[in-house]
């Protein structure tokens, strides 16, 4: 970029000292202190209402846990423009450039702010925080197993330590790409200015902040003993930490909603001139296919904890058998929900690590429509699968066959996706950076994941491992080993262009390997465990499965400090790396062709593009993407938001 | 949606010095290596599925557990060429395809290989054969278990936090221990008192879940002596981890005088039938 | 290209998108896709409530649907093991038909204010129809709020009065998101957002309206015909 655009970047607009109005005095802190005071004042409320009535105890803390989710969104503005426009006014043009950020500096990261950019970041804090929560969870857990009857927790703290070990674990995959890499990358890699709502943009992560205390305060509420998938009527007996843990899905589904509503949108109708569907990154692709899904998943969850609420707070007997319900309806609208949401996690991460592979092997993506119609296959399909998760509840032995029929179906699809990764590597060049490491390991990682997911789809075959750890084997090895490795591999990729640094090879490299060597002992271990017939989520277990938790946790502290080990490797280059060119690894997609740091429109003249980014070993046509000339009577401005008719000066 | 390229049956780009023509013996040619890598991963999977399940699995004291034996076997013996394929590719690719050298700038770019329809219609076909094989062992096996047999013998097995009771119908007997009778159907109704528990038998091969208002089924026939446990599969809440009984398969004379030795009251059908087996 | 008459922004001349002006058809349809998106969302969580009612009707676990089948010969028993010997009494239709009907009505006027807006008529009559159609809606709530008074069961009487309240609770917090959107409505109508043709915010709402009037008609006759 020519020096004679500097001062038409948009940081430097100047705004208005009153910009933006009541955002100017909120942030995070402001968002803590409203949502104590209101959760205090619901509880008061809750408290004075409804605590001599059967229910109390469970309406109290519900009540209290809304009135902190509501009073921590209004503190933090996330309602600021909805109550605007309610009440017929509209933000101003600085209003919207002080929401972007501009003149805030980092400030701006604590804040409800609308640059795409900078709630991709606010992810990734977010993503790496659930992770270390839910991983010094796991270690607690791998700690007491380490010795069959081990004093280290109670029966009762290890139930709730396993229920909120695999919730946040869920939340974090569900969001670890989709939230910092679809939002950061996403829209710079179609050629657009920012997402197509980036209020609701904020507004997504903000609401996941504010779900995330209700679940953590579930340890001191009593603990929710009924796992993470809380199967009633279990759950419905649970202490009051039950109505905090479904508050907190509840607010979540709201957030996944929303986000994957803008990720649909923004593909659709953002994308730059030239960007036709067919030249679209594989990842982006990937992003879609997840949105699409999580629109259809989040509302079965949605009533599930809807229903869970009522059942506990009112009465009803939704999963009460004695009044006409059964803990089937809980199963069936759980896994309606749950297993779509297991593709959910693993289709973004998968389109990020096929991104790596391509430019790390020098090659086009091998069959890119197959590609895509793989991931649209595996989601169609992934609706009609639920039940194998209730194999073995007896609900309904009839519908065992189909569903065994449509789950191993579902194996064909992912195997194309593999042929295609393979035909990428096939006669490439390959770069042993640390990105395409993380590559291989999926690789290795999700044949075994997969291949022992199809021994679970076979009806006889989950009569044996049905609630067994081979169970609890096959999804670690498919959520961790796979999705989690390749939006690790997505990290490593992106890490050079959203810190603007180079990660450190020499420490991630070493990270890589005990983490590679910590999933196979940690899990090849609880697959021993699974053979010889240990069920999951005890606490306690028969000595004769001593050697294989053996084997199980030594696996996990090395793993433990191998994920510990990047963690540094990540801090160590924000603080001392090298800084990183705007394309270092010489890649084909668009956001690799803006400089670094990223400009807060992104771009400054729009790019209309030519090709697909996947043109390796192919002469360059005219170039990948012509950028006109800029125009320096142009003020450049980005796509702040479609709410502003004082700025649109149309409706 | 359109590309903007020829897509898929381009001739791919060869680089220098691997022909296809006769000339070059296949195992030095990069297919014939990884032929070898898959052929030696294909072993060692083919010999994991052999021995493994037999070695880490409990022995199966019933029909439907030695299915599940057959089942791992076949499944992993199955598995091994497909997963050889993707390893052997990824593998060579890391020997033979790896940039060597300045590891700071990318090497030149690879041919570009968009597709190849043969290739992907070959994937397809095989992995749909395999899906339709599995599916085939996998419901023929199923339906073999959902069919009730003359003389089956009841358990009611009733769960909850944290115990099992078994009733054996018509004797009046009801015990913490599951004994059973070799060669004998057995079919259990499951049922709970509280929370859904799992009825997992695991050396039976079969479990159901135990869900409180309603009754479940599940079959297994017996047809080695020992001694099992039966846990708890679904988690119940504080004491779950402690949630077993013993289980053993006798002979039918042992089954008999254990009943007795439980106080079985010989009054109704089956509980004469059974008791007076000597 | 457009140019704004905010006073801080001292006549600049300011493009939506730079180099890429976004024009009000792509916006229009931005916001289209993303309302028919989250109605689809909508319309997934009506499919489940379906599921619960048709489901739960089915099993009948217990025989505590409804309890029709027990009965003094033939008592169902609870989870206690105590004898249930009555049938839950079905409810009433007419408060659930009346609310299906405001909604309806709802709709029908906010398309009437799309339809006013679109001819530029005057701003006292698009706010005034926003404002009955705010008033019908405030009315539907009153009418949910009070047939919770009036029902003869309470949730605890089985699986037909735990499903047939929370479809009531569905319906009166679906009706609770469309009045604080009509409210805005009204407000915005009445400084003149939509004056001079601006009325694409209006139809946006009444998409959502037509919808909530749909599924709420739908419920209804689920609540009604299948007890």
């Amino acid at each position: 970029m020519t020096t004679d655009l500097a001062p038409l970047l948009l940081e430097d607009t100047p705004i208005g000292p009153t910009a933006g109005g009541l955002y100017r005095r909120q942030n995070v802190y402001t968002g803590l202190a409203a949502g104590i005071f209101l959760g205090f004042v619901a509880w008061l409320v809750a408290h004075a209402l409804w605590n001599s009535s059967n229910w109390g105890t469970d309406m109290v803390v519900t009540v209290t846990m809304v009135g902190w989710v509501i009073g921590f969104n209004l503190g933090v503005g996330t309602f600021n423009a909805p109550l605007r426009w309610m009440l017929g006014h509209d933000q101003t043009y600085d209003d919207e450039l002080y929401a972007a950020g501009v003149g805030q500096g980092k400030k701006r990261y604590y804040k409800f702010c609308t640059d795409h950019k900078v709630v991709g970041t606010q992810y990734l804090v977010l993503v790496v925080v659930l992770f270390a929560i839910g991983g010094t969870l796991a270690m607690m857990m791998r700690t007491q197993l380490i010795s069959p009857h081990s004093s280290f927790l109670s029966p009762n703290s290890y139930n709730a330590i396993v229920s909120i070990h695999g919730m946040c674990m869920i939340i974090a995959t569900i969001i670890m790409v989709t939230g910092p890499f679809t939002n950061f990358v996403m829209p710079i890699m179609i050629g657009a200015k920012d997402m197509a709502f980036p209020r609701l943009n904020a507004m997504s992560f903000w609401v996941v902040v504010s779900a995330i205390p209700p679940l953590l305060a579930t340890f001191v509420l009593g603990g929710v003993d009924a796992g993470w998938t809380t199967y009633a009527p279990l759950s419905v007996q649970a202490p009051p930490a039950m109505d905090a843990f479904s508050i907190t899905m509840i607010v979540f589904v709201i957030s996944v909603t929303v986000s994957g509503v803008n990720t649909i949108v923004t593909i659709f109708t953002m994308r730059a001139k030239g960007m036709t569907l067919g030249r679209l990154p594989i990842f982006t692709w990937a992003s879609l296919v997840g949105a699409a899904l999580s629109i259809y998943a989040m509302p079965a969850l949605l009533i599930a904890f809807t229903s869970m609420i009522t059942d506990r707070v009112v009465g009803t007997s939704f999963f009460v058998a004695g009044q006409g319900g059964t803990g089937w309806l809980w199963e069936n609208a759980f896994w309606i929900f749950g297993h779509p949401e297991v593709y959910i996690i693993l289709i973004p991460p998968v389109g990020a690590m096929l991104e790596v592979a391509s430019t790390f092997a020098r090659k086009p993506l091998f069959g890119y429509k197959v590609t895509v119609a793989g991931f649209v296959a595996i989601s169609a399909l992934s609706i009609m699968v639920w039940a194998h998760h209730m194999f073995t509840t007896g609900w309904a032995p009839e519908l065992a066959g189909p569903f065994m029929v449509t789950t191993e179906i579902i194996s064909i699809p992912t195997g194309i996706i593999f042929l295609c990764l393979i035909g990428t590597l096939w006669k490439g060049r390959i770069w042993t950076r640390l990105p395409m490491y993380f590559v291989y390991l999926f690789l290795w990682n999700f044949i075994i994941g997969g291949v022992t997911g199809i021994y679970l789809s076979d009806t006889p075959a989950d009569e044996y491992f049905h609630g067994d750890m081979f169970v609890t084997a096959h999804f670690h090895y498919t959520l961790l080993g796979g999705a989690m490795i390749a939006a690790t591999a997505g990290l490593c990729y992106w890490f050079p262009k959203i810190t603007g640094k180079m990660l450190n090879e020499r420490i991630g490299k070493t990270a890589f390997w005990m983490i590679a060597v910590g999933i196979q002992v940690t899990y090849f271990g609880m697959f021993w465990e699974g053979f010889e017939g240990m069920p999951r989520r005890v606490a306690f277990y028969d000595p004769i499965f001593q050697h294989a938790n053996d084997m199980a946790t030594g696996g996990a502290y090395l793993l433990m400090l191998g994920w510990i080990v990047l963690l540094y490797a990540g801090i160590n280059s924000l603080r001392q790396g090298p800084d990183a060119p705007a394309n270092p690894w010489h890649s084909k997609t668009l956001e690799w062709k803006v400089p670094t740091p990223v400009p807060l429109a992104n771009f400054l003249v729009d790019p209309v593009v030519t090709s697909d980014p996947y043109g390796y070993g192919e002469p360059e046509p005219v170039g990948p993407l012509v950028m006109p000339a800029p125009d320096p009577d142009r003020e450049l401005v980005p796509n702040l938001s479609s709410d502003n008719p004082l700025v649109r000066g149309d409706d | 949606m359109s590309s903007d390229h020829p897509v898929v049956d381009e001739p791919p780009v060869l680089p220098q010095g691997d022909s296809i023509v006769a000339g070059r013996p296949f195992f030095s040619r990069p297919v014939g290596k990884i032929f070898i890598i898959w052929f030696l991963m294909t072993a060692v999977g083919v010999l994991i599925g052999i021995f493994a399940p037999h070695h880490l699995m409990p022995t199966f004291l019933s029909h439907e557990g030695t299915d599940v034996w057959r089942t791992m076997v076949l499944f992993t013996i199955l598995a091994a060429p497909v997963a050889a394929v993707v390893y052997a590719v990824a593998a060579y690719s890391l020997i033979g395809w790896r940039h060597r050298g300045n590891q700071d700038d990318p090497p030149e770019d690879g041919p570009p290989l968009r597709g190849n329809s043969t290739v992907t219609a070959v994937w397809l076909a095989t992995s749909s054969v395999l899906v339709l094989v599995l599916l085939a062992w996998g419901l023929t096996v199923y339906s073999a278990e959902e069919v009730s047999h003359p003389g089956t013998l009841q358990v009611d097995v009733t769960g909850q936090q944290w115990l099992w009771t078994f009733t054996y119908p018509g004797t009046g007997v009801e015990t913490r221990s599951l004994v059973l009778p070799i060669n004998r159907p057995v079919q259990f109704n499951v049922t709970s008192v509280d929370v859904t528990h799992g009825f997992w038998p695991a050396a039976l091969g079969v479990q159901v879940d135990a869900n409180p208002g309603v009754t479940t089924v599940i079959r297994a026939t017996p047809d080695k002596l020992g001694n099992f446990t039966v846990r708890c599969s679904q988690l119940c809440g504080l004491y779950h981890s402690f949630m077993y009984a013993p289980g053993s398969v006798v002979t039918s004379a042992g089954f008999s005088r254990w009943l007795r030795s439980e106080g079985a009251s010989t009054t109704t059908g089956q509980a004469t039938a059974l008791v007076k087996k000597q | 290209m457009a140019i704004t008459t905010d006073p801080h922004d001292q006549g600049r001349v300011v493009e939506a998108v730079a180099g890429h002006h976004e024009t009000r058809e792509q916006r229009h349809f931005k916001e289209h896709l993303a309302v028919w998106l989250f109605i689809s969302g909508d319309a997934v969580f009506l499919l489940m409530e379906l599921f619960y009612w048709f489901y739960l009707r089915a099993l009948n676990t217990d025989g505590m649907w409804r309890g029709v089948a027990c009965s003094k010969a033939n008592p169902c028993t609870d989870g206690l093991g105590n004898p249930i010997t009555h049938e839950i009494a079905k409810s009433t239709p007419w408060y659930t038909v009346s609310i299906a009907v405001l909604v309806v009505v709802a709709a029908a006027v906010i398309w009437g204010v799309e339809r006013s807006a679109q001819r530029q008529s005057k701003r006292s009559v698009i706010s005034g129809g926003a404002g009955i159609g705010l008033a019908v809606l405030v009315a539907a709530i009153v009418v949910q709020c009070y047939q919770f008074g009036v029902l003869p069961f309470t949730t605890i009487d089985g699986t037909y009065a735990s499903t047939f309240e929370f479809f009531m609770g569905s319906t009166l917090a679906h009706l609770f998101l469309l009045t604080f959107i009509v409210t805005g409505l009204w407000a915005r109508a009445g400084r003149g957002r939509y004056d001079g043709g601006h009325w694409y915010q209006v139809r946006i709402i009444r998409i959502f309206s037509v919808w909530l009037a749909t599924s709420t008609c739908i419920l209804a006759i689920v609540m009604i015909a299948f007890s």
